[in-house]
Formats: C-alpha cells, sequence, structure tokens
C-alpha cells in the first residue's frame, strides 16, 4: 500500500483560512492530506499542539498565517515567527526532525500559493515516510 | 560602576567571617532579614530567613551544598513590593539568573531586595554529606573552610552535582553586590564588589581595604576555570549526544519518566499558577482513550510523559539557569542537566540571549523585530 502522509494544518483564520477557502472556491486542486483546524491567529499555536500531533503521529504539521506586517492582531505571527527558532532549536538540539513542521505566510488572497504549498509539502512527506513516532507506543 | 574591597578573614575562618558581616548589616539596620545558607545538627540543608544577629551560628554562608533553587523562596518571599522591610537574599549565580529572569517575568518585586551574589564553584547534593559533619558544627566549619581553600580540587571533583560540574558561570553575573573567594586565599581575605548604590550602602561601617576591581590573581584563576569547565561540558554534551538524540535515544532517555512532574515543581523558572498539563485540557475521557489506543493499536500509559518534556522545553528553554535542580529532584534519575544545558544553551544562542544575564534584555519570547528571522516562513 502506498503511504499517504496525514498533515495537520493550523490556519490562521483571517489569511490562510481564507486563502485555502478561495483554493476551494476556485476550483483549485490539491492533495486530500490536510486536515485543517482554524485557529484565531498563528501566535496561538503553542507548541504544546504542534508536539501532540507528531507524537501521536501526525507525518506533518502545517502552520498558516498572515504575512509578516498583515496580522489582524498586529504582531501575532511576529511572535509565531521567534516561537518557531525556538520551536526548532530545540527540534535540532535533540536530533528531532524539524522538517515535519512547515509554518508558511499565505494570504486571503493567495489560493493559488495555498494549494501549491499543501501540494508541495504533502510530496516532500510521501517522500520522507510515516513519522516514526506513528508506531512508538510507548512514548 | 564596579568597585571592589577586600575584607580582611579572622583567624583563618572565612565562615565565622561573614557571619560577622552578615549580623552585623542586621544590626545596623541596613538589611531587616537576610536569606542566607543554613546546616542543623538534624542534618537540614536549607536557606533560612535570618533576622536575628544572635542566632548568626547557625548560618553557614559558604556552604557547598544545594538543596532547591533559592530563586524560588525568593518568589515566594518578594512577589509584591514590601512596604516595610529589605530583604537581602545571598545567592548562588544560578540562583541569582534565575532571581533576573523571574524578575522579567514580573514574578519577583526588585523594590525592597538587596541582590548579594556569591562566588559558587560547585555544589554537592544534602544527601550527600556525612551525618558526622553536620553533627559538629565545628567540623563542619572546618570541612566549608576547607572547600573553600582548596580550589585546586573543584574541576576534578566527580562529586559536585552534575550540573554543577557543566557549569560555566562561578560568579555571579549582575547583584548590587558579590562575595568573592575564588583565585584569592579565603583563609586571608574576600573580595567585595559594589555594582549599584544599593550595594555601597551595605559597605557602611565595615572595615575594608579598597582594591583594583579587577584582580589580576582572581581572574587569572577564574579564565583557567571558566574555560576548563566549558571543555568538560563540551565533553559532557558529546557524550549525551551519542545516547540522548534521535527519536528512539530520546525515548529510551526519558524511559523511566513516571510522570510525576516533580521537574517542574522545583524548576524556579516553571512560574505557572496552574501549568498547561494540571489543566484540564489535556483531560480525557474514557472514550477517547479508547479512541488514543487506536490511533497505534496500544498506547503507554499514563499517556504523554514525553510531550510534557518537550513542551515544558518549548516553554522555559529561553529562560533556563540551568541549575540541575530538576535532575536532584527526578526520582528516576533522568539526565536533565547535561539535556537541559545543551537544548537551553542553544536555544537562547539562537535569540543571542542569555538566561540572567541582565535585566535590560527582554525575554526572547516577549519581543520581536519586524525585521529578523525573515527566512522563517519563505520559502
Amino acid at each position: 500500500m502506498n503511504f499517504e502522509p496525514r498533515i495537520v494544518g493550523f490556519l490562521c483564520n483571517w489569511c490562510t483560512y481564507a486563502g485555502a477557502d478561495l483554493a476551494g472556491t476556485s476550483r483549485i486542486q490539491y492533495p486530500p492530506n490536510m486536515r485543517p483546524i482554524r485557529v484565531m491567529c498563528s501566535g496561538a499555536v503553542d507548541s504544546v499542539y504542534i508536539l501532540r500531533a507528531l507524537l501521536e503521529g501526525a507525518d506533518g504539521i502545517l502552520i498558516g498565517g498572515c504575512h509578516p506586517g498583515d496580522c489582524h492582531y498586529v504582531s501575532g505571527n511576529y511572535k509565531t515567527r521567534r516561537r518557531m527558532v525556538l520551536f526548532s532549536s530545540i527540534m535540532r538540539s535533540l536530533g528531532l526532525d524539524e522538517g515535519r513542521v512547515l509554518l508558511r505566510w499565505i494570504s486571503a488572497a493567495e489560493g493559488k500559493k495555498f494549494a501549491d504549498t499543501v501540494t508541495e509539502f504533502t510530496e516532500q512527506l510521501r517522500q520522507k515516510g510515516p513519522n516514526p513516532f506513528r508506531n512508538l507506543w510507548e512514548v | 560602576m564596579a568597585k571592589s574591597w577586600f575584607i580582611k578573614v579572622q583567624e583563618n575562618n572565612p565562615q565565622q567571617t561573614l557571619r560577622n558581616l552578615y549580623a552585623q548589616w542586621l544590626k545596623n539596620e541596613q538589611v531587616s532579614a537576610l536569606l542566607v545558607p543554613a546546616v542543623s545538627a538534624t542534618g537540614v540543608f536549607a536557606p533560612v530567613l535570618f533576622s536575628d544577629p544572635e542566632k548568626v551560628s547557625n548560618i553557614s554562608p559558604l556552604l557547598p551544598v544545594m538543596s532547591v533553587n533559592a530563586a524560588s523562596i525568593v518568589a515566594e518571599i518578594a512577589a509584591e513590593p514590601a512596604t516595610e522591610s529589605r530583604l537581602g537574599v545571598v545567592l548562588r549565580p544560578c540562583e541569582m539568573r534565575a532571581v533576573v529572569e523571574l524578575i522579567k517575568l514580573q514574578q519577583i518585586a526588585r523594590d525592597n531586595l538587596v541582590l548579594i551574589g556569591i562566588d559558587c564553584p560547585g555544589t554537592y547534593k544534602p544527601g550527600s554529606i556525612s551525618p558526622e559533619l553536620t553533627a559538629s558544627s565545628d567540623k563542619l566549619d572546618e570541612w566549608i573552610n576547607e572547600f573553600v581553600s582548596n580550589q585546586e580540587q573543584y574541576l576534578k571533583d566527580e562529586h559536585l552535582r552534575s550540573a554543577c560540574r557543566l557549569c560555566e558561570f562561578p560568579t555571579p553575573l549582575i547583584a548590587d553586590m558579590t562575595i568573592g573567594f575564588l583565585g584569592l586565599n579565603p583563609r586571608k581575605k574576600l573580595i567585595l564588589t559594589v555594582y549599584t548604590e544599593n550595594g555601597s550602602r551595605l559597605l557602611d561601617g565595615l572595615e575594608i581595604e579598597p582594591t583594583e576591581d579587577t584582580n589580576p590573581e582572581r581572574n587569572k584563576y577564574l579564565d583557567m576555570f571558566v574555560r576548563t569547565r566549558q571543555q568538560q561540558c563540551e565533553q559532557k554534551i558529546a557524550d549525551f549526544d551519542r545516547v540522548g538524540i534521535g527519536y528512539q535515544n530520546l525515548v529510551r532517555y526519558f524511559a523511566h519518566c513516571l510522570n510525576c512532574h516533580n521537574c517542574m515543581k522545583v524548576c524556579p523558572i516553571c512560574y505557572c499558577r496552574e501549568c498547561f498539563f494540571d489543566s484540564d485540557v489535556l483531560k480525557r475521557e474514557q472514550d477517547d482513550y479508547v479512541r488514543l489506543s487506536r490511533r497505534k493499536g496500544l498506547n503507554r500509559m499514563p499517556a504523554g510523559t514525553l510531550l510534557f518534556h518537550l513542551t515544558r522545553m518549548n516553554h522555559m528553554m529561553t529562560s533556563c539557569v540551568q541549575c540541575g535542580i530538576c535532575e536532584d529532584s527526578c526520582p528516576a534519575e533522568i539526565g536533565l542537566s547535561v539535556l537541559f544545558k545543551k537544548v537551553s544553551r542553544n536555544a537562547q544562542a539562537a535569540f543571542d540571549y542569555l538566561s540572567g544575564r541582565s535585566l535590560d534584555e527582554p525575554l526572547p519570547l516577549t519581543t520581536f523585530r519586524e525585521d529578523e528571522f525573515r527566512e522563517i516562513g519563505e520559502e
């Protein structure tokens, strides 16, 4: 059986979620591998939610936020950006694959970019193969 | 504006000299009380809140034993600004760094505290000290005076707490006043350095002799000390990398975790009144547990031990002071000191930050610049 990655998407209500909507209403095709979760701001995605998805076996995590400077709450995405720097640093220090977590700025007008991002990320994860935590029941 | 003075040690007894100094501060009402280490004949090692100069013989100013990170105590005492009292807190470098972080996290009110830092080449766990030593205060004093004088042995001492053997901060990074003995002969003299107005008030009425604030002999020793510790630390991190990193190794490293959360409870930086992991957010009912089990077919219980540790790292690594009290509290004896040393050092370096270095540097996760990390989130 071919491996199909499962991606959990945390999409900001004001930009990326609307971008996903635009991709849909524009009838742009993209792989059905992502399960979207609408959040009010990418800055509201605490690392615990990313880690919980990863440890319970999600193959990839996509966090979508407004472009820097465009945050509906003025500075939420700048904080997301710092938090990603911290998250990646910790993953690297522990020898874990930071490439399973992807942060992208996608605006409400970028339906095409949203579809392309999901397509590319899905393809990358197909190449990587399943998340090793998927079969580690002992975590 | 750092300025230094030598204080003469009486009768080759630095412990007693500092007792006299602290008692004098209390008698002259330069401070209302002091937070200092003490040992009881019954074997209790603890910071004490000391206010009666008559009881000075009970305190143990140079005690090389760490039972808690005293920053947690300062946070409990000084959460709000005091109206009447002035508290002097005598802290090791890692404890002082934690106090600085807690001040920035608005968990400690700086206003009526006098921050007194003291040199620390390393500490022992309370359980490793023989009861015979604590039974006799003379023997204990002599042991401590010998510990602070015999400065050749620190870098070889395998009995020091593991966090201490990784520590490259033998002197406080900031303080109102510091008390130093490293690189000196503490049977003869100690060095007092004041950095602030608050600190210089403690010099009133003392018999002291001015000296250069850069003491060449002391600096030479400290340079050697820090360089050697850094090398030893790199070696220990390399050893850790062989067994602790990567999916399988990390699971093995935390394999015996009981999910007791002691590491979080004793951590001075984990200040939240209610931890996320004690909240209802992650609570599951039977149906949810069964769903969780079906995801992998079987699931370790209690669930989420590694999730706890990885999340905790994300929440406090930018302020971690590497005091290692988490490791001391771990019933499963997980080697948290070296892991946290590596992870926190890298995390802080990513923001050009060092925990406890400055009261002015903002906490990495409470600030941002528009023109930084531009590559993050871009293709």
